[in-house]
């Protein structure tokens, strides 16, 4: 039970860590092209953060659930 | 090896010893209103410094600056009618992250626990839709909620675009309270099992390298929160302002 939880959660911190690099490469190229708009950048980059990292959150909690 | 992965600190196996950690509702209550003191105190002490010209007093100046950071943050995301969210954003804010940081010196913090951010988060969604029927009126508030204009036999699909909003206002409830309570929670959890893995050498890992993280994560929770929340009534009461843009027009005609 323990080898197939610690898989899923595995996969999931392993596709929502693409995803978060994947938002902070783009935030820091557009905050690089365009130093102006940075605080809005940032705002967005945040938000579009805490929505990846709930999936993670989500997969976290359910799964001990799904698995019992 | 092998009797570690079966007898070591599992994360998930202990729902038990997970559930019995956590204080009883009084205990909850007494860490909240242990926050509210810390508050209390702290915003009183900032309220001796006030003066027309320079505030002397740290603390005063400290909360000036957290004063302005909510202020740019509303007025960014909201508009210029932002301004008279400021206070609700400023109490969720404070809230939060006092609520936060309690947990890196006492044994539990608020925050951690379910049912106080299911509390909060129920607080922020009804104080959108409060906020929404207010700027949009009843009728008006609603109709945000059918999506654009159709005609004909495609009202049909404004009442499943109606349904479908209806619960993503009833998710936004779980996904604030769960972002916030599995962030921290999660945290006090990697804690431990550090500290648990460096039992043997006796040096206490999680709190010499997780705290510093941990003051991180405390401090994005309480900002995204808030934002979060800046965003629904954006989203909700940026009618209103076309509408008086509308009538201004009319008037100007």
């Amino acid at each position: 039970m323990g080898t197939g939880l610690g898989l899923g959660v595995g996969i999931a911190a392993l596709g929502v860590g693409i995803g978060l690099g994947l938002i902070g490469n783009g935030a820091l190229q557009g905050m690089a092209r365009q130093p102006e708009a940075i605080g809005k950048l940032q705002t967005a980059m945040l938000i579009a953060l805490a929505f990846v990292e709930l999936v993670f959150l989500l997969t976290v909690f359910v799964a001990p659930f799904l698995i019992k | 090896m092998d009797a570690f992965l079966i007898n070591g600190p599992s994360i998930f196996a202990s729902a038990d010893a997970m559930s019995a950690k956590e204080p009883s509702i009084w205990g909850l209550g007494a860490y909240i209103a242990f926050v509210l003191v810390i508050l209390l105190v702290l915003m009183s002490y900032a309220k001796k410094g006030l003066s027309v010209r320079v505030f002397k007093n740290p603390v005063t100046s400290l909360f000036e600056q957290l004063y302005l950071f909510i202020e740019n943050m509303c007025v960014s995301s909201i508009g210029q009618h932002g301004r008279k969210y400021i206070p609700m954003m400023m109490v969720f804010w404070l809230m939060i992250f006092v609520g936060n940081i309690v947990a890196l010196l006492f044994p539990f913090a608020p925050t951690a626990d379910l049912s106080f951010n299911l509390g909060m988060a129920l607080i922020a969604v009804c104080y959108v839709q409060y906020e929404g029927v207010r700027a949009n009126g009843l009728l008006g508030h609603l109709k945000h909620f059918t999506g654009p204009k159709l005609s004909g036999a495609m009202v049909a699909i404004s009442g499943l675009i109606f349904t479908i909003e209806i619960i993503s206002e009833l998710m936004k409830n779980v996904s604030l309270s769960l972002r916030l309570y599995g962030n921290i929670h999660g945290g006090h959890l990697a804690v431990e099992a550090m500290n648990q893995l460096g039992n043997k050498i006796y040096v206490p890992l999680g709190v010499l390298v997780l705290l510093l993280i941990k003051l991180l994560t405390c401090l994005v929770q309480a900002l995204i929160f808030t934002m979060l929340t800046c965003v629904y009534l954006s989203l909700v009461t940026h009618h209103s302002e076309d509408h008086a843009e509308e009538g201004h027009t009319a008037t100007a005609h």
